[in-house]
């Protein structure tokens, strides 16, 4: 089921005609992609998809929740972990008080990781934490902070080398226990994360395309990741423009791994290597 | 012939042709070369460099909406899918693997073929699984143009033989008729 561009435009100002949700500037490949697994999914063909959308508002969250990917991981990318342990959180050690926001932070993997490096730092305590995505089913995922076990074996690995090895001084090897962080229950299948990290973070919905910064506060550290890559280039320079106004100078900005801030939006910050400080 | 773009596909046993294909080409070939490589879930870096040792051209994992200039080679990098936009560049996407393979041989032909239609030529090579069969037939109606490495050469032949299966391809040729092919292209 191919989606010609008229027909992916008509979807877009469907969906803008009912809601606020705006595809107008998100990448269409990726975009194409899901409304095609979408109409499939729900056996619709392009008319009827538009007919659902205008008509139906339970459908229109679901759908967009469809659209969004949400894939993610504990420590996905280990390399940019170390950097947050060794580099950035080492010179935030020192404040009085850190403020974190987590945008498009879906099920929480990335929360969670943060908060276990915060609190082998002994940080965890001054530290403020916010997270947000469009998708408020991600977020409930998220607070829940349960996830199958199987599937996810990565997970220990990633911890492994993150919260145990150390990348610039391997003889060292801190034996931290799982237990400290999650619980593992085989027989469910789940892994569940520790109340004492559930509890802590302030979850938001808040939409990267319309909202500005909703949270009464600057930031130390903000991370971004594997989200601007479904926006387009003038898209991603909005979003670059908020963290700007969001951060407190100095503050910092990480991507993923494969995101880069390209043009001009750059001059208004400083590359270090895997991640940007606010001029 | 005007072909301007070359997307080749990989799996289990495509490493040796991948980098000879690398190795044969003189450093001012200008033609783009997209690579879609399945890899070991956890070889996620490294990869570049082994490609690099032999190669004369610049292989790069793209960053997303990285724009595509000559005499590159990109890689599709681990754990992302790798997308062709219309005014030449690239995106990513973390999206779900499909069927089990990310980067997805399949996406990354069909959307490379939605944009670079007759532009485009394709090449499917050594793998134990169909990726690619669906992308090189997507690649076939844009018009673009339909290699498949000799199943009598691949280590594994799973991938090229459901590909010949799906699609009448232009062409199935051995590494060597890979090279020449290719090399012919920009006299
Ligand atoms: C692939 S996940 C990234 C998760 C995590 N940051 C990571 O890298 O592992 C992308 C998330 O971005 C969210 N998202 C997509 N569009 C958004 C928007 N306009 N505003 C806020 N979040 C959005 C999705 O709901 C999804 O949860």
């Amino acid at each position: 089921m191919a989606v010609s561009q008229p027909d992916i435009d008509r979807l877009i100002d469907a969906y803008l005609s009912v809601s606020t949700y705006n595809f107008k500037d998100y990448s269409i490949k990726s975009f194409m992609r899901r409304i095609e697994k979408l109409m499939m999914d729900n056996k619709l063909d392009v008319e009827g998809l538009i007919n659902k959308i205008t008509t139906d508002a339970i459908f229109v969250e679901q759908s967009v929740k469809d659209i969004t990917v949400n894939t993610t991981e504990l420590f996905r990318d280990p390399k940019i972990w170390h950097a947050i342990r060794y580099r950035i959180l080492e010179k935030l050690k020192d404040q009085r008080r850190i403020n974190i926001w987590h945008a498009g932070s879906s099920t929480g993997q990335e929360v969670y990781s943060m908060m276990i490096l915060l609190n082998e730092m002994g940080l965890l305590d001054k530290t403020n934490i916010f997270a947000s995505d469009i998708n408020t089913d991600v977020i409930d995922t998220a607070k829940k902070g349960e996830y199958i076990y199987r599937f996810n074996l990565d997970y220990l690995d990633n911890f492994n080398q993150v919260v145990r090895q150390n990348p610039y001084n391997f003889d060292e090897f801190k034996e931290v226990p799982y237990s400290k962080y999650f619980e593992i229950d085989k027989a469910k299948d789940i892994i569940k994360l520790n109340s004492f990290l559930r509890k802590k973070p302030v979850y938001f919905k808040h939409d990267l395309v319309n909202d500005g910064n909703i949270f009464n506060t600057k930031f130390d550290l903000i991370l971004c990741r594997n989200v601007l890559i479904y926006f387009n280039y003038e898209l991603q320079n909005n979003v670059f423009d908020l963290f700007h106004e969001s951060l407190f100078r100095k503050g910092t900005l990480v991507l993923g791994v494969h995101e880069s801030i390209l043009g001009t939006k750059a001059l208004k910050f400083n590359k270090k290597g895997l991640y940007y400080t606010k001029k | 012939m005007n072909y301007k773009y070359i997307i080749i596909g990989g799996s289990a046993g495509s490493f040796q042709a991948v980098t000879s294909i690398l190795a044969s080409l003189p450093k001012n070939f200008k033609i783009p070369i997209f690579l879609c490589l399945h890899r070991l879930k956890h070889v996620r870096s490294g990869f570049v460099e082994a490609l690099s040792i032999k190669s004369k051209l610049p292989i790069v994992e793209p960053i997303d909406k990285e724009h595509i200039r000559q005499g590159v080679v990109y890689l599709a990098p681990a754990n992302y899918h790798m997308y062709f936009e219309l005014g030449n560049y690239i995106s990513l996407s973390t999206e779900e693997p499909v069927n089990h393979s990310r980067p997805s041989i399949d996406l990354s032909f069909v959307s490379a073929a939605y944009t670079f239609k007759d532009k485009l030529i394709g090449v499917v090579l050594s793998g134990a699984n169909k990726d690619g069969a669906k992308g090189l037939k997507a690649l076939k109606s844009a018009n673009g143009l339909a290699i498949v490495q000799d199943p009598a050469e691949c280590q594994v032949k799973t991938m090229t033989t459901a590909a010949i299966d799906e699609t009448p391809v232009d062409h199935i040729f051995t590494t060597k008729e890979i090279i020449d092919f290719i090399l012919n292209l920009e006299q």
